[in-house]
């Protein structure tokens, strides 16, 4: 019996391992890349370790020409900041209204909201290039955020289920109080429902932090470039110049990877609870 | 609850309802209406009915591109829930250190598609790349026909795998132990216990991962564009790279729309079907 646990937890201690070690293999190799000079990159072949150890590659990104991704890294910012606030904002009033106020034509209008969930950006993204491209905001920044910041219908879905488990006694003492809407709102409804809004916001920022068809298609030159969009430049720029471009697909990553480790815990379990429904 | 005037309810919904619109609906509807026309980016706009649907047909690119995306869908998402499966129930065992792999595995989940294409693009790269290093061999993956599809399919399901196995984990701790106590006293193999209790009571689980999984993998791009773009010979051209080529390669924006058109219908298609045939089957009683 005794034989036989040990044998059972060394096959899944096994099984976490090989895990493990295929998951962070790309990710330390890219960044081992990244620390080497093109020249022992060359010479001593892709699994040498750095030696010597140098920064010149993330330098170059952002003081040399070939690189230039200072721009990119604040127009990312910008844009996750602007579609962050404008989707939260604007998907908790709707969600708010779907789930506690009572008007004609609310549930054909949920209904609607639902149904494009089922539309793939992929079928959007042509016909938005000519909208946008027909108003004149073709690689702007307006036409980065626009098509994300009025809400979307995923997260007023998601906010509009955990509204309406809430009770609404509180509410109604509030309204007996006077209380507004918007007061209602910030006092009682998003403080009730932090753990969902907290998950959508990390959500959100991932999504548009990593979008890349969208920009690829809207902008053209470095002056909107996302990150995403110029690394992918970079790539086919400096196509055998990989110490470089394993930089920049580090630092495309890091932030995000960085976010994952700290919020690692509401983001595994709201994903988990996203199946019970 | 006091009803208030409806205006309010309005009023908030204002902002969203216009961005549905324009950013969804209407886009929607300007697919359908674009793809009737021949409609070049230089200028040219000439109804032509069902032309480009027709020359999608005869030209063999959208059956390719149809082809391919359903063969990396075979490939990927499969092999992607069975690993996803394998690793869950070895971290449901919680072995001290389990909760540390449990956050590593889902990491390359939240990275940029685009920035892990371009990583492992290098990793498979014939001469300078680490896996021809590793093995000591010389292949071509990304450039050999035969090739190119299977290493853009492994690279997804490495990335999605420590993804899906959360959803395991989440379906495997709300099976109550105590069944497996009682087949373990009635003398069930583990395999058996895999096999005739575990699986069938992750049904809605696997159904959920199954119907989300195929529907994503419908819609792959940014990867696809940083490993091959296409290439070789069309062999990893999706609906999605078949889109963008024509509409940003070749600015046949009507046949780009046809495609988008045909996708779209697809996928609509899909989830139906999916929500029928398994919506009955889903639940799986316990008592």
């Amino acid at each position: 019996m005794h034989a036989r646990r040990a044998l059972s937890l060394a096959a899944t201690y096994a099984v976490l391992l090989i895990a493990v070690l295929l998951t962070l293999a790309p990710f330390a190799l890219s960044v081992i890349t990244a620390l080497k000079t093109p020249r022992q990159f060359v010479q001593d072949g892709p699994l040498a370790l750095p030696s010597p150890l140098t920064l010149e590659n993330f330098t170059s990104l952002f003081t040399t020409s070939e690189g230039g991704f200072v721009t990119p890294l604040v127009v990312t910012l910008q844009m996750v900041a602007v579609i962050l606030v404008g989707q939260m904002v604007f998907s908790v009033l709707a969600a708010y209204a779907f789930a506690l106020l009572r008007f004609p034509g609310r549930d054909l209008l949920f209904w609607v909201y639902v149904a494009t969930l089922m539309v793939p950006q992929v079928v959007v993204v042509v016909p938005l290039y000519l909208m946008m491209s027909e108003a004149g905001m073709r690689n702007t920044f307006w036409a980065l955020v626009l098509p994300f910041v009025l809400g979307s219908p995923y997260a007023i879905f998601l906010l509009r289920e955990n509204f309406r488990g809430m009770s609404t006694e509180l509410m109604d003492a509030m309204r007996l109080d006077g209380a507004g809407t918007l007061r209602l709102l910030w006092n009682l409804v998003i403080p009730l429902n932090r753990p969902i809004i907290v998950t959508l916001v990390l959500i959100t920022v991932v999504t548009h932090w990593n979008s890349f068809m969208w920009p690829l298609i809207i902008t053209s030159g470095p002056t909107w470039q996302t990150v995403t969009v110029a690394t992918s430049a970079l790539q086919s720029q400096y196509a055998s110049n990989w110490t470089l471009v394993m930089s920049a697909t580090t630092l495309a990553m890091l932030p995000l990877i960085a976010l994952f480790v700290i919020f690692q815990r509401q983001i595994t379990r709201s994903i988990g609870a996203s199946t019970l429904r | 609850m006091r009803p208030r005037s409806p205006v309010v309810g309005y009023l908030l919904l204002a902002p969203s309802l216009i961005g549905v619109t324009a950013f969804l609906l209407l886009p929607v509807l300007l697919a359908f209406v674009v793809s009737l026309f021949r409609w070049d980016l230089i200028g040219t706009r000439e109804f032509v009915g069902l032309a480009n649907y027709a020359d999608l047909l005869s030209g063999g690119a959208l059956l390719n591109s149809l082809v391919v995306t359903v063969l990396f869908t075979v490939i990927a998402v499969p092999v992607t829930l069975a690993l996803g499966l394998v690793l869950a129930t070895q971290l449901v065992r919680a072995v001290p250190g389990s909760s540390l792999v449990r956050v590593i595995v889902v990491i390359p989940w939240v990275c940029a598609p685009l920035a892990l294409g371009v990583v492992w693009k290098w990793i498979f790269q014939p001469s300078t790349g680490a896996l021809n290093a590793l093995l000591g061999v010389r292949v071509e993956w990304l450039t050999s026909p035969m090739l190119a599809l299977p290493a853009v399919a492994f690279v997804a399901i490495w990335q999605q795998v420590g993804y899906v196995s959360l959803f395991f984990q989440a379906g495997l701790a709300r099976i109550p132990e105590s069944i497996y106590e009682a087949a373990r006293i009635d003398g069930a193999s583990p395999l058996q216990q895999l096999r005739f209790m575990t699986i069938p009571l992750l049904r809605p689980t696997t159904f959920f991962l199954g119907v989300t999984q195929v529907v994503a993998s419908f819609q792959v791009f940014d990867m696809v564009y940083a490993l091959t773009g296409g290439g070789p010979e069309h062999r990893t051209e999706v609906i999605a790279s078949l889109i963008y080529n024509q509409a940003f390669d070749s600015f046949a924006v009507g046949k780009a729309s046809a495609v988008a058109v045909v996708l779209f219908l697809l996928l609509v298609v899909i989830t139906v079907a999916q929500q029928r045939y398994f919506g009955r089957r889903i639940t799986y009683d316990l008592s």
